[in-house]
């Protein structure tokens, strides 16, 4: 509650699905199991590749037409990264659960619909890799989002990333964007104004949240630096301690 | 609306006119619809039913059907007639308290019938509510187990299902109250009351159903007492059944 | 979308030859529960419930709305359960399942029917202006008795829950918010749990009936029958429902009744102390600690 942008994840808790995890960003938890490859529906069916198939379940009330847009996002950025060509003629259910967010708190109890579908779009990208990854889902890579703020101050523009609530509704633009490991863009959602300036200003810093720097070594995992909070860093050391925890019999 | 039932004190008569213990009238048909592999007419009071039955027959070859290889899969359809109630009203086919129903006679019957005789079929018991008032779940059961008999498949015994109620409500004059056997539509809105089915004629009670809230003590006696009513239906079904039964040996009807 | 597996031929053999012997396939005695764990959410009204790996999360939720226009004092009370494919691929979305039907009238009968919620309560303006609550089930993992947790989960966070603080003048309501005013609790007039009895006849002896309690996935995808009595401590049952099955002696299920009321009140002791504990953590320095001390210091 206090550290509210603080990322925290618990892989493979829930015993039936093939994959499961729940991860908690910026105030918003999301749980998230994944089965697959399964047998398909005739009418869902794809001759050469599986069909991937996101569902979205929001914390109270039915899910509307905010959750069918989360779900087409979701569904074609997953497209990109599962390798769909090895499981032709299947399914791959992705199911995501929200169970906490942070509009509930401000409004007491009532049922506030976020002004936007952004908010809570990373922490739904990422819980959906982690699932994915539980699962042992073959991926061509993996990936990290981020949610950036950007306030206009007269000619200046300054950008947050992951932003408070308060921080989100005030914002002139929001924007969600993810990178895969190499640093390609995966995927780039924005809303409100903002100029081409301010949107390479933004490109830049969601890459030095999203990606380790240069220096780093994303290969060998042991040197990378424990100070430097970026999301990659974050997935690799919750999978890590994951392992090692499975592994843990093995000397 | 509360309805006013202070004066079963005074004469131990109900509102219709019965005592705590009698059945409203029943009667049974056997055999009412010559191209159904069994049907039934049955009606309790106000509370008329029509059931038919169909099959054993084979399960039909979509995919991911229900079929099972080793038994025969019961199934249950039940529509309400719009006109059924005082008020005319439609009812969707996601009503889940009818789906519930459904299920219940499904697996009242899946446990009774031989079903192990009919691997990879189907039995399906299509029931038609015509007139409502009380007691629909018993008369129900009681018009299927009617209709399976007239299809001729093989079951362990009869059910025979009944309602029992209690006069007090769940806190006052809690040692005056009395069982009441068979509500009527009027007497189920007021009463605490559940529908109890048994099978055979031992007390063995395959289904039990109830909705209201009512004291643990109460329970002992209102069971008994719809245990009780069971076997008073199954004596009615029974003569119904052997009624039938002699015409058919006599040729008379075949 | 595939069917649900059944349990193989060796699976059914083995749990039968343990029953004959008086074991269950997990060690427990025929009457146990397994473990309970209830936990509680950051917001009022939220609760994770496990037992065992069955797990399930309830979320509850106040607005206000205009009651319906036969029942102008009461106000809306809804339980929604929705099996999604989270907890087994085998259910689809909006295609509800046999299990989630009989789940959601269950839950229906036993909370809502019996008066546990004061609906009446919830009235602001008659006929106007009323709460609905609403409480979302989420079952997040399947291992067998979903109505008994589900149940446990949906009167707890019940419990847990405060709606916010409302007055009204005339034809207005005004509702505060967390910081203006301390919310309330909702006005619950009992509390029923419910109890699912399994039963097995034919795999054992002849004449024999074994009962079990909390039967986990299997022994439910096994058993030839089952009643779900819904009950509070005061003694007073506020449903029942042994949907076909196997037939059971009249005399043995009052047992069950009596037995039911022994659960439930231990039940009933459980998530009031993990209640009492909850306030009192959430006491210490919470937001309500804050405002009664401004209000001192103003007076």
């Amino acid at each position: 509650m206090t550290n509210a942008t603080a990322s925290s994840a618990i892989l493979s808790h829930l015993h039936r699905a093939d994959g499961s995890a729940t991860f908690s960003q910026n105030g918003y938890t999301v749980i998230g199991a994944v089965n697959g490859p399964i047998e398909v529906q005739r009418r869902d069916e794809l001759p050469v590749e599986a069909a991937i198939d996101v569902i979205v379940r929001p914390a109270a009330g039915v899910g509307g037409t905010r959750e069918r847009h989360l779900e087409s996002i979701l569904q074609s950025t997953l497209r990109q990264i599962i390798l769909i060509h090895n499981f032709p003629r299947t399914l791959i259910q992705v199911t995501l659960q929200i169970t906490n967010t942070p509009e509930d708190k401000v409004a007491g109890s009532k049922i506030v619909q976020a002004s936007s579908h952004l908010a809570i779009l990373p922490t739904l990208l990422q819980t959906a890799l982690l699932a994915l990854l539980s699962a042992s889902m073959p991926l061509s890579v993996i990936f990290t989002s981020v949610l950036i703020a950007a306030h206009k101050d007269g000619a200046i523009t300054s950008l947050t990333p992951n932003p408070s609530l308060v921080g989100f509704e005030s914002a002139d633009s929001v924007h969600v964007l993810a990178f895969t490991l190499e640093g390609k863009l995966l995927l780039a959602e924005s809303q409100g104004t903002f100029t081409l300036d301010d949107w390479d200003n933004i490109l830049e810093m969601a890459g030095s949240v999203c990606v380790p720097k240069d220096g780093a070594d994303i290969e060998g995992g042991v040197r990378i630096e424990e100070t430097k909070e970026d999301m990659t860093t974050f997935v690799k050391c919750t999978l890590e301690a994951k392992v090692a925890q499975d592994l843990h019999w093995y000397t | 609306m509360p309805l006013d039932t202070s004066t079963y004190s005074l004469a131990l008569l109900r509102l219709d006119g019965r005592r705590w213990n009698e059945l409203r009238r029943l009667t049974a048909q056997i055999s009412t619809q010559a191209s159904a592999d069994g049907s039934s007419f049955l009606s309790m009071g106000n509370t008329k039913v029509i059931c038919t039955v169909t099959g054993p027959s084979e399960v039909k070859a979509a995919p991911g059907a229900s079929g099972r290889g080793d038994e025969a899969v019961v199934s249950v359809e039940i529509s309400v007639a719009g006109f059924s109630g005082v008020e005319r009203k439609r009812r969707g086919k996601g009503d889940k308290r009818i789906y519930e129903m459904q299920t219940t006679i499904a697996t009242a019957f899946q446990a009774t019938l031989f079903t192990h005789l009919y691997p990879r079929s189907t039995i399906t018991i299509s029931l038609h509510i015509l007139s409502l008032d009380g007691s629909l779940l018993a008369t129900c059961l009681n018009a299927s187990t009617l209709a399976l008999i007239d299809a001729g498949v093989p079951m362990r015994d009869y059910i025979c299902a009944t309602t029992a109620g209690s006069t007090s409500s769940y806190s006052s004059n809690d040692e005056k109250a009395d069982p009441l056997l068979d509500l009527n539509g009027s007497e189920e809105l007021e009463l605490p009351f559940l529908t109890v089915a048994t099978c055979g004629t031992e007390d063995e009670v395959s289904v039990l159903v109830m909705e209201t809230r009512v004291q643990v003590g109460r329970l002992e006696g209102m069971l008994a007492v719809g245990v009780d009513g069971c076997k008073q239906v199954r004596d009615i079904l029974d003569v119904v059944v052997r009624a039938r039964g002699k015409r058919i040996l006599e040729g008379s009807q075949l | 979308m595939p069917r649900e597996v059944e349990p193989s031929l060796n699976e059914k053999q083995f749990f039968v030859k343990a029953l004959e012997e008086n074991l269950r396939i997990d060690g427990r005695a025929f009457d146990q529960y397994r473990e309970l764990d209830l936990e509680f959410g950051d917001e009022l009204g939220v609760t994770d419930v496990r037992l065992g790996k069955t797990r399930i999360h309830t979320h509850i939720t106040a607005e206000v709305t205009t009651p319906f226009p036969d029942r102008p004092f009461d106000g809306l009370f809804t339980i929604t359960s929705e099996l999604s494919p989270m907890t087994s691929p085998f259910f689809e979305p909006n295609r509800p399942s046999t299990t989630e039907i009989l789940l959601s009238r269950l839950l229906e009968k036993t909370l809502r029917r019996s008066g546990a919620l004061d609906t009446e309560s919830l009235c602001l303006i008659a006929g106007q202006k009323c709460w609905s609550i609403r409480a979302d089930v989420h079952v997040l993992s399947h291992d067998g008795n979903l109505v008994d947790a589900a149940c446990i989960g949906v009167l707890a966070a019940l419990q847990h829950f405060r709606k916010p603080d409302t007055s009204t003048e005339g034809e207005s309501v005004t509702v505060y918010t967390l910081a203006e005013r301390e919310p309330v609790p909702l006005s619950l007039l009992h509390f029923p749990y419910c109890v699912t009895f399994s039963y097995y006849s034919s795999t054992v002896e002849e004449g024999e009936t074994v009962t079990l309690l909390d039967a986990t996935l299997l022994e439910e995808q096994l058993r030839e029958g089952s009643a779900t009595i819904g009950i509070n401590r005061h003694g007073e049952v506020c449903q029942i429902a042994k949907l076909g099955g196997v037939p059971l002696d009249a005399v043995a299920f009052l047992g069950c009744v009596q037995i039911a009321l022994v659960k439930v009140k231990e039940i009933s002791v459980f998530v009031s102390k993990r209640l009492e504990e909850e306030a009192k953590k959430r006491d210490k320095g919470g937001l309500m600690a804050e405002l009664s001390a401004e209000n001192d210091r103003v007076s």
